[in-house]
This record gives structure tokens, sequence and C-alpha cells, in this order.
């Protein structure tokens, strides 16, 4: 099996760790693109956990993560959400933008989030004990929050926080390195690009350029096409639509990586 | 005819002197933002703004053109100070739109990366332009061709007295007195002082001088000759006190301006008893006004009990039905209402209700104890309370008055939005209260009660929302904090903060600028930390650029066109509410 690329910013896989040994849940908040995901999964292969990621939304109920009875033709039979069969079975869920869900869908997390560690399936009648290996894992992107929708304070404060940004200047080169194979000059030039970009602020533009866009651009060009062609694709129309900035962001390209 | 032989060879001995291109010209109206974008991701410092400079003098060699033309004198030239970055009106130094467009981009390339002051130009701009060719490829080309043009076609350039137009030069302050000041003293507010102006974008250089003397004004006549009774009446003649049109046509020109001290309002006050009819609108205060504190971001600390707020109430308001103009909007409104069931919610496991559930039926089924199961297999929606307290503060300063049609002024289109939004609230059954203000100075922060949080929505509120009238100023930070007290002492587990406002935050004294943002800035943050959601809308077009600074990128929405107002509002807000 594959070990999944993860470079660690500070002491993440550390207090990881130490939050699965414990039997802590552990919140991310962190912009996209900054390597949440591919952390957890990370952490999943590190511990030997599975992961069972649900990526949440305004209409995930709590049925959705808990389990439903479903129909065949022998009659109805119950099918474990992806909770219940990590809160079973033992490994790691990951909810991923729990911010998206209702607040009454989040609530049936507290039981299990504090130290009873149990969950109540009210529809089957059963309390089940959170295997020894369970661990609840949630995330949020701090952009992306409706103006009034929020995560419960009672929620937040079930959990250890973990804070994570894009990574410095070093570690996102020798990421974009490994991922794509592109040359450290060029890797260099990219995470200066980046960094540049990350200068506008939340009233320039909704989201700067992530990792994972550099990574993708790295990978253009070294599947042949230009820096600034890559860029281009990769690092400023996936960024925004507004005509300015556009410009801006060509212009700033250009600068780097001169057109012809 | 003289003049017109004098613009005739004033436009001919121009041409002959000027290098620039004007068909190529590129002009910083067009290139604000991005330029501001592009300065802020070259590191630039973002409570700066980018402002168009004045010219300035600058002792050359000139040739014989130049001086029986009288250019080679001043220069627009590219600076910066604590408060901006200040750059030429328009650019057309080089044949082609594309260098010129760049020559500005260079120009804020280098402002970001420069510290320039009087003995360091030269090497200062020298290491600089090093730095950014290193740093960027791209500026190589033009940095090549500007230079090889400029001195085949400016042989002045060989004198380093003379400015280079790919230089960034020390603030204008440093050279000389800057047009920056702030008027401390606040206490003799003359009220309803509202003239008609203008503003002038550029930065001018400036110098004041002691006009308050009142016997400086030389008087000649012949006392023989006066033949009737007369009055002496004291006019000083050093101002004028007629609006003159060509104010800023003449600024502009003007190298340095010269400030009086004297307040200029010269119109003729009257003051005279009126016979006031019997429904005329009474302005009641309620009580002596309350002092709050006020954000110096110099000091970078509280000026305590700086502003008075003086909350009032009209009397004398009669109440009327939803106006006939605003039933239509209001109709259509109400169907999204009710589309978005905004205010229901759904409910489960219920002994009756509209649906069967299916999966509790299901869940009926598949129970091997079916005799304990409580049969509630309905599912059914409810009226639900959102918990919710919105405060609407609506800007009612002069700036209102401004007409959008020739029939409709921003005032106008404020009120029917307030009317239609209020309806929908009150439908939706939200808390909600209703206030206006306009300031002017510290001294005087008006701050009417349209409705609050314990009185109805009734035909008395519609009455006083078509009361409403311009006032004077926009002193943002006070009533922000004044309404943010306001909403505190609410119960409802989320509060909205919601401003209605037609531009930024400005008054009569240092309020205007920087000083109002950042007091405004303060007091939406201290509004967040008591947990209360701060939302503006606003129809000013030039509001992109503070907006966001001010109430961050989720914090606001402009409207570009006021008449849309009334029902975009509502909209708004229940994409705002939704989902909780």
């Amino acid at each position: 099996m594959s070990k999944i690329y993860y470079l660690p910013q500070t002491n993440e896989v550390e207090l990881f760790k130490a939050a699965a040994s414990m039997n802590l849940p552990v919140l991310i908040k962190g912009p996209t693109g900054c390597g949440k995901t591919r952390f957890i999964e990370a952490m999943g292969e590190e511990l030997k956990r599975d992961v069972y990621t649900v990526v949440c939304h305004d209409d995930l109920s709590a049925a959705d993560l808990i389990g439903r009875h479903l129909i065949d033709e022998n009659g109805t039979y119950w099918q474990d959400g992806p909770l219940t069969k990590a809160v079973r079975n033992g490994g790691i869920c990951y909810l991923d933008e729990i911010i998206e869900a209702r607040k009454d869908t989040t609530v049936v997390l507290h039981s299990l989030a504090d130290y009873r560690r149990s969950l109540s399936i009210d529809r089957t009648g059963e309390t089940i004990e959170a295997h020894p290996d369970f661990m609840l894992v949630v995330s949020y992107n701090p952009g992306y929050q409706n103006i009034l929708k929020g995560m419960k304070p009672s929620t937040k404060q079930r959990f250890i926080s973990l804070s994570f940004s894009y990574p410095d200047q070093k570690v996102e080169q020798e990421i974009i390195i490994k991922e794509s194979g592109i040359s450290e000059q060029l890797a260099q030039k990219l995470v200066m690009i980046a960094g540049e970009i990350r200068q506008l602020d939340d009233s320039d533009i909704q989201e700067v350029v992530s990792t994972r866009l550099l990574v993708y651009a790295a990978k253009l060009i070294t599947g042949g096409f230009t820096p600034y062609q890559a860029c281009i694709h990769c690092l400023v129309e996936s960024l925004s639509d507004d005509h300015d900035l556009l410009a801006v962001l060509e212009k700033v390209i250009s600068l780097h990586f001169p057109k012809s | 005819m003289d003049e017109k032989v004098g613009k005739l060879w004033n436009s001919f001995i121009t041409k002959k002197v000027s290098h620039l291109y004007e068909d190529e010209q590129i002009f910083f109206t067009h290139k604000s933002r991005p330029l501001k974008l592009f300065y802020h991701i070259l590191g630039g410092d973002k409570t700066k703004d980018i402002y168009i400079t004045d010219k300035r003098s600058i002792k050359t060699t000139r040739t014989f053109l130049e001086q029986i033309s009288g250019a080679g004198k001043t220069f627009h030239l590219a600076w910066q100070d604590e408060k901006g970055i200040y750059l030429p009106a328009s650019l057309a130094y080089f044949p082609s739109k594309k260098y010129n467009e760049i020559h500005y981009y260079w120009l804020v390339a280098m402002i970001s990366h420069i510290n320039v002051n009087n003995q360091n130009i030269v090497e200062e701009n020298i290491i600089t332009t090093n730095l950014l060719l290193k740093k960027y490829f791209g500026f190589g080309d033009f940095y090549k061709y500007a230079q090889k043009f400029l001195t085949q076609n400016y042989p002045q350039l060989s004198d380093p007295q003379y400015p280079n137009p790919l230089w960034i030069y020390p603030s204008m302050a440093n050279s000389g007195k800057s047009l920056d000041f702030d008027i401390e003293d606040e206490v003799n507010a003359t009220e309803n002082k509202q003239h008609k102006r203008d503003t002038l974008t550029m930065k001018k250089k400036a110098n004041q001088i002691d006009d308050t003397k009142e016997t400086d004004g030389l008087l000649l006549f012949l006392p023989e000759s006066v033949l009737s009774f007369m009055e002496q009446v004291s006019v000083d003649r050093q101002e004028n006190d007629s609006y003159d049109e060509d104010a800023i046509y003449n600024a502009e020109e003007l190298d340095e301006i010269t400030l009086g001290q004297k307040d200029p309002n010269l119109s003729a006050r009257v003051k005279m008893d009126l016979d006031i009819k019997g429904n005329e609108l009474i302005e009641y205060p309620l009580g002596k006004g309350i002092l709050i504190d006020e954000w110096d971001y110099k000091k970078k600390s509280y000026l305590e009990k700086y502003v008075l707020i003086q909350p009032h109430v009209t009397l004398n308001v009669g109440p009327i039905k939803l106006p006939q103009r605003l039933i239509k909007t209001m109709k259509k409104i109400q169907n999204e209402l009710d589309l978005i069931h905004l205010d229901r919610i759904k409910r489960n496991y219920l002994p009756y209700g509209d649906d069967i559930n299916i999966n509790t039926w299901i869940d009926y089924k598949s129970d091997k104890n079916q005799s304990n199961y409580s049969q509630k297999f309905f599912e059914s929606y409810e009226k639900y309370t959102r918990n919710m307290s919105t405060l609407i503060l609506a800007d009612v300063s002069l700036s209102t008055e401004a007409g959008i049609t020739q029939e409709i002024r921003v005032i106008d289109m404020i009120k029917d939005s307030l009317m239609v939004f209020a309806e929908s609230l009150y439908k939706l059954k939200d808390q909600f209260s209703i206030y206006t203000f306009s300031s002017v100075k510290n001294t005087k922060v008006n701050f009417h009660v349209i409705k609050n949080f314990k009185e109805n929505y009734n035909d008395l509120i519609r009455g006083r929302i078509e009361a409403i009238k311009p006032g004077y100023y926009t002193r943002m930070g006070a009533a922000v904090r004044e309404s943010s007290k306001i909403l505190n002492q609410q119960q409802s587990q989320n509060k909205l903060l919601l401003i209605l406002s037609d531009g930024k935050p400005n008054d009569v004294d240092r309020y205007d600028g920087r000083y109002g943002i950042e007091d405004t800035k303060k007091a939406i943050e201290e509004a967040k930390k008591k947990g209360i959601i701060p939302f503006c809308i606003t129809i000013d077009t030039d509001a992109k650029d503070y907006l966001p600074y001010l109430f961050g990128k989720n914090g606001y929405a402009l409207i570009r066109d006021p008449k849309k107002l009334p029902k975009v509002l509502p909209e708004i807000y229940m994409n705002l509410t939704k989902g909780n």
C-alpha cells in the first residue's frame, strides 16, 4: 500500500496522535486546499484506522450520519451510516465542512465528543459504546461561513482545535517538487507568486491560491505547458471571475513568467 | 479675439514643447482598482489609498521653447506619504497604450519597494529599479524600452536634477507645506452650513495666511462725496461669498492654495419668527443626549465621551397605510416569502399532520414489538420563531437629497425600502427596530427613533418613515456604537445590525477620510465582539474601496441602481438569515 505523502508544517502530527491516544475529538480549521483532508488521510494510514469521510451540506440529516431503515424484498432492514460504522468498528469519522450541516444534525455528535463516547440510535433503541479506535474529526473553512451560520459554541468546545494555513515557503516548495517533479527554481517562483496573491485579503479576493492549485500548476508545467499558461489556468482563472482582478493577476504572472 | 489668439498660441507652443502622446494616453481613473490590487499584491500598505497627484515645482534648466511656453517648471511625479500613494492623473510618455499602462504598474511596483527621502532620491531609485528588474523578469522589456525611448526624447534627463518619469520622489510634505491638517476647533459648529461643493481629487500644496484681522481692507473714498445717509456695513472683500462654478478648474491650475483662517460662510443669515402650522413636524429630543467614545487611529486610543448622541423622535406624525406605489413590490416580495417558507419548519413524529412520514412508517414496520410503538407517522410544517433581532440603521445624511431621476431622490428610495422591508420583517415575525442618523461634528449626532424593539409595527411607524428628512453628515462610528448598545440589550440568539447607507463615513471635521473610516471600522469590530453581525447595504458606487475594509468580504452588498433598493433589501435579508 502506498503511503500518502504529507509534509508536516508544525506539530500537528504529534498533536493528532496524542488526541487519538487520549480519545479526544479534533476540530481542524483552515482555508481551502491547504491540506486538511490529506492530513486526515495520512493520519488514518499512520494510525492504521479507516477514515469515513462525510462532506456536510445543509440537507444533511442526522439519519445520513447515523443510518436508516431500508426496504428490500425481505422487508425492512437497518443500515448503519458512516458515523455509526466508525463508532462500531473503530476508525476516524471525518466530517468535512461541518459548518454547512444543520445545527440539529450536529447535536448528535455531542455524546460522542465528550467523556461518554457513546451514540444513541433512537430508531433501533441502541446505545453504542464507541470502539477504542473510534475518533471524531471535524473541519471547516472559516472563510465560508454564512453570515448567521456558525458552529454552536457547545459543539465547538468539545474539540481540541488545530488551525491550518498554507505551508511555509520552504515546505510548500518541497510539497510541489515532490508532487509534480518540477525544478526547484520553478517551484520557488510558483511559491513566490502564491505568496504575492496571498497578500490580497478577503476584501480583494474570496479565496487565495491553495497549495493544491500550485501543485496543479506545477503538474501542467511538467506536462509541457509554459509556466505562463499553467499559471493562467491554475492560479488566475480558478481564483476569480472579476475582470479587474483577473487582469491584475495576469499582470503579476506575466511579470514573473514573461508571455513570450 | 485676443483671448482666442492667446489660446491658439498656447495650444501650439505647448504641443511644440510637449513630447507626450495624447492619443495613447492612459488615465488613472480607468485603472485605479487594478492598480490598487496590484499594490496590495506587492505587499503595499492596505490602509493606504491611491490618489492623483498635483504637479510639483522643480527647478531645472529649461530650453528656450520651454521658457517661452512656460513648460518645464512643474511635473506630475509619483510619491507617497503615510496616508496614500500619489500617481499622475494620466500617463502618455510612450507612443503605445501598452507601455503607458505598464508605466503605471512600474510606478506602483517602485512605490511598494522604495523608501525615498530628499537626500537619497538617486541611490534609492537605482537600487529599487535593480531589485524590481531582478525580481520581475517581465519588467525587463519595458524598462529597456523606456530607458532608451526617454533618453532619446528627453535629453534633459541627462541632468540628474531633471525629474525622471520612472522614479519615485519624496513626499510632497517634505518639500513644502502640504494640504493636510486636522481641525481641532470643533466647538463653533455652524449648523445648517451646507455649501454647494465639488471635490478636488488631487493633493495640493498649501499655504496659510492670517486673514482674521478685519482692518486689512483698504477703503478709499472722499467723505464729501457721500450725499446720502448711509450705514457702514462690515464687509471684508478678501472673500467672495458667491459660489464659484469654476472653482475646481481654478484649484487644479493653481500651483499652491492659500488658506484663510476665517469661517468662509458669509452668506447672509436671517433670523425671523415664523408662524408654524399646527401640524408641523416636531423633532422632540429624548433626554439630554448620550456621550460616547470615538476611536482616534493616530493616537491608537479612544477619545473618551467625545461624541454627543442625541436621540430624537418626530412628533405630530399622522398614521398612514402602505403607499399605493409600494403595493406591487410588496406583493412580489410576499410571494417570495411564501415560496421559501422562511417562517416554517418541518416537524416529524406527529400523531397527526400534513403528510405521512415514510421513514417513520418503515421504522414502525421494522420494529419487532409494534404494539409498543407510538404511532406517530405524520409530519407537518409549523411556524418557527427564528430567534432574530434586526436593527436597521439608515444613513440620512444630506447626500441622500441627491436626485436619482428628476422626481426621485435617494432619500425617497431609502424611505420606500424601509417601508417595504419593515413590512417583510413584520410578516416574518422577526423582531426589528429602525433608527436613522446624521451628524454635525462630534457635538451633535442626531439619532432618530423610527421604531424601537418594543413598539409594534403599525400605521404610525409608516408615518414616521414617510416623515424622514435628510440631515447633515455621516458620523457612522457613533451611530454604530449606539445601535450596538441597543441590540446588545435584546435577548435573541442572533442579532443583526443592518446599515443602509449611500456614502462613506464623513463629517465636516477631521472625520472625513481615514479618521472616519478607522473609527467606523473600530465600532464595527466592537459590535462583532458583542456577538452582533453587522451588514452594510450601500448604493455608493465608489464604495468598493472602503466597504470590504470596514465590513469584510461577506459583510456588505453593493446596489448599483438605487431604484432597486426596496425590492433588493428584503431579498438580501432573506439570504442572510436563511438556514437558521
